[in-house]
């Protein structure tokens, strides 16, 4: 047999797929043994297969600064991440709870604020807030579901233990390549997908209908709705259109939205104006709507506002929403499920130190070197501090921003971030990665099964974002036999 | 459908209409020049007329010349009428709405960009004679098989009829203006020219339109500039027609709503065609007519831009899907 595993590094992150002894963990066992039987010539080809089928799909992001050719593939790995269903059903349940606490805290915060009052929570965090919106207080979204839909970021450390890294409640992304990597590697690998038992994911798009269709003002089986997009030089616009098409709902942008006098938004179309019922904007509440917020926005729906508000129109997520997108507010979703759900959490977080605490502030820049620094608003991987990989300099530097401005930045010891056996040319080697589920919730709550693996190709590297030479795998849930 | 993606599709079948008959008219007037006497007043002049931008090509350039005329109608991006702006435009659009098309459209398209941006960079398409032809054929090429894509699988709905409107209302443009010209500077057959010559001349013309075999089934063998006209105006059976454009755009207002204002302009349009003397028609008579032609095929233009793309605000929203339904069954 010709050898494809690599020999398993000693004493360094937990594989996904092997065991430290480098023997296929229970739930990759038949899929590492079937590359094995394929051998390293035919393990190439499928991936050539699958690159092509990328391409041809037209599965791409967009990068910003390129003009021209625009669209680009996301690389991606034949190798799957394989993960029981026994441990998913565990991670889907505290992804669950989360984000119900996560949706209990917006809405006090927009209405109540009972948080403060009981010293659960500092207002001046919130103060601090660049993603408080002022103009959403004395909201109630239908469901008290403000984030209806989150991306949750897992990352399994050197222990083994799945911790929750953060949680995107903006506009995150990456869904359809999630969908679309299932779709390549049944094509790829029928053969092995009738060996074992892999859960489905294609449901998704039909629960997303489904929620958005929950958020309807008007009750009717056949709600309007409307996937608002910035337009075709975002980088998730393929997304965008993506989803718009399974859910055979509108993709429309800024320009075609009209908001009446009545507060009522219509979309214009060749047969005059439609009432939308709910939509599922993909721009960021900065933009959404220049009556209210940015004045220059040309992407935004004017008066969009006025008729959520009034109650005309569902959001998805709710303008607002960001306000608990911020890794401040992070570091307190533990002692939110305490304290709204009365539950203990299911999931831990990474442990945070928040800059804002003196002590906490000590000991960040006492150990610049060990620690990864981000910025509470970032998205995107963008301006972090990797502490251990960082030079004296730019240390330096990070230490003056966290002076400046603490309550801005948190810190985090680095993590090892789990490893999976990745194609490099005919060869296996360990690539650090995430993951990224979604979660759904208005009525009801959903979560997809697993989720968005992002890999960083380079070796060594801790960074999977798709901007910064990351790329996917597909997920696999598999029952075992007991 | 949106108004926006209605545009868009609108105008990507105009681009990409465009960009096969500017690759014809190029082809078909190089191939032709080689058969003309020294000192014909023919030259390549006349594509910068019946593009229209004649103007621009001297904001840029000086000479008229072969190779400054080829560079500005092909590869230059400062001109919105060039090949590769048309392309590029054509493909940009379609990016709006990938999921109304058969999923093949956009790889097409997308390969035939990249052919034109690459091929561009690689062959001097303004100099090479041999190259540009090759070149100009393999877009008309992959043009077609876009076109047949469509028609081969797209069903008579909305989104298919106005990338029908757009196709035709573009032919049908392009089509009155090479007439215009040609019949401008081709000389009446007593004239001065050798029948020869005049025969390869009008061959050209009818080629360029892609019209050359159905005008010998129809009419004949030997080309004369009346009939020639005639055909390339009035036929009802060559789809190259100005008057199958019309009816074409008909066929695809029928599927539409609110189709009333811009059918009427359609009708006045088909009229006017219809009424036209063909028999003791003068230069300056077709001229004009022909002039008029432009006139009402603009203002079919913005009969379908305000019926469709810009939709006012102060019109009556229509019913909810649900609500008609209910309706329906009451």
């Amino acid at each position: 047999m010709q050898k494809i595993l690599y020999e398993y590094p000693e004493g360094s992150s937990y594989d996904e797929l092997l065991t430290a002894a480098g023997r296929p963990r229970a739930v990759a066992r038949a899929v590492l043994e079937h590359f094995e039987r394929l051998g390293p010539e035919a393990l190439r080809q499928r991936q050539e297969t699958a690159d092509t089928a990328i391409r041809a799909m037209g599965i791409t992001f967009t990068v910003y600064s390129e003009a021209g050719n625009i669209d680009r593939s996301w690389p991606f790995d034949i190798v799957p991440r394989t993960m029981s269903a026994r441990e998913w059903s565990h991670i889907e349940a505290g992804l669950q709870q989360r984000l119900k606490a996560l949706n209990h805290f917006i809405d006090d915060i927009y209405n109540e604020q009972r948080v403060f009052a009981d010293n659960v929570f500092p207002r001046e965090i919130l103060e601090g807030s660049r993603n408080f919106r002022a103009a959403c207080r004395g909201v109630h979204p239908r469901f008290g579901a403000w984030a209806n839909i989150c991306g949750t970021d897992l990352v399994r450390d050197a222990d083994g233990k799945m911790y929750v890294l953060e949680d995107n409640l903006r506009v995150p992304s990456g869904v359809s390549y999630m969908l679309e990597n299932r779709a390549i590697m049944k094509r790829l690998f029928p053969e092995i997908f009738a060996m074992c038992s892999i859960l489905p994911v294609d449901d998704y798009p039909a629960q997303l209908a489904s929620m958005l269709g929950d958020l309807s003002p008007r009750p009717s089986d056949k709600p309007v709705i409307a996937v608002l997009t910035p337009g075709i030089y975002n980088s998730a616009y393929f997304e965008h259109s993506y989803l718009a098409q399974q859910m055979g709902a509108y993709l429309a942008e800024g320009t075609d939205f009209f908001v009446d006098s009545e507060d009522r938004v219509f979309l214009r179309t060749i047969s005059g104006l439609l009432q939308v019922d709910v939509i599922y904007r993909r721009v960021d509440d900065d933009f959404l709507d220049p009556e209210v917020f940015r004045e220059d926005s040309v992407i935004g729906i004017s008066g969009l506002m006025r008729a959520w508000k009034r109650g005309t129109v569902g959001i998805a997520n709710a303008p607002g929403t960001g306000v608990a997108d911020d890794k401040v507010v992070y570091a307190f979703v533990p002692d939110f499920i305490r304290y709204y759900l009365k539950e203990e959490p299911i999931l831990p977080n990474v442990p945070t130190y928040l800059c804002m605490r003196e002590k906490d502030r000590e000991y960040v820049l006492a150990h610049l070197d060990e620690l990864v620094v981000k910025p509470a608003n970032e998205s995107g991987g963008y301006g972090m501090l990797i502490g251990p990989r960082a030079s004296v300099e730019e240390r330096q530097r990070f230490a003056e921003r966290i002076r400046e401005d603490p309550r801005n930045y948190i810190a985090q010891p680095t993590l090892a971030l789990s490893t999976a056996p990745t194609l490099v040319g005919d060869h296996l080697e360990p690539r650090h990665l995430d993951m990224r589920p979604f979660i759904l919730q208005a009525k009801d709550s959903y979560v997809t099964t697993g989720g968005l693996t992002r890999v960083a190709m380079n070796a060594g590297s801790l960074v999977v974002n798709s901007s910064q030479g990351g790329g996917s795998k597909d997920t696999w849930i598999v029952e075992e036999d007991d | 459908m949106l108004s926006r993606v209605a545009e868009n599709l609108y105008w990507m079948a105009r681009y990409l209409e465009r960009t096969e008959d500017l690759g014809r008219f190029i082809n078909s007037a190089t191939m032709l020049l080689l058969d003309l006497p020294l000192g014909t007043r023919f030259g390549w002049d006349i594509l910068l007329q019946i593009t229209g931008e004649a103007e621009r090509f001297q904001q840029y350039y000086g000479q008229p010349t072969e190779k400054a005329i080829m560079r500005f109608l092909i590869a230059d991006s400062r001109n919105p009428s060039s090949l590769l702006s048309c392309v590029h435009q054509a493909r940009e659009n379609c990016r709006t709405f990938r999921d109304l098309l058969p999923g093949e459209f956009w790889e097409r398209i997308n390969s035939l960009f990249l052919y034109v941006q690459d091929g561009l960079e690689k062959e001097d398409v303004a100099e090479d004679r041999r190259a540009r032809l090759d070149f100009l054929e393999n877009v008309i090429a992959r043009r077609h098989a876009l076109v047949g894509l469509l028609v081969g699988s797209m069903s008579q709905n909305p989104a298919y009829q106005f990338i029908k409107l757009g196709r035709n209302l573009e032919r049908a443009d392009m089509g009155s203006r090479i007439i215009d010209v040609v019949s401008a500077v081709i000389p009446p057959e007593d004239q001065g020219l050798r029948k020869t010559v005049y025969q390869s001349l009008w061959v050209g013309v009818l080629r360029a339109m892609s019209a050359l075999e159905m005008y010998r089934q129809h009419v004949g063998v030997q080309i004369r500039s009346g009939r020639a006209v005639e055909f390339l105006l009035r036929d009802s059976k060559c789809p190259r027609s100005v008057r199958s454009c019309l009816a074409d755009m008909e066929l695809g207002l029928a599927y539409l709503p609110n189709a009333g204002i811009p059918a009427e302009a359609l009708r006045r349009t088909r009229r006017r065609l219809d009424q036209l003397q063909l028999k003791e028609l003068t230069p300056a008579v077709l001229h004009e007519y022909l002039d008029q032609v432009q006139k009402d095929l603009g203002v079919l233009h913005r009969s379908i831009e305000n019926a469709y793309f810009r939709v006012r605000e102060e019109r009556d929203p229509y019913p909810h899907p649900s609500s008609q339904r209910i309706a329906l069954q009451a």
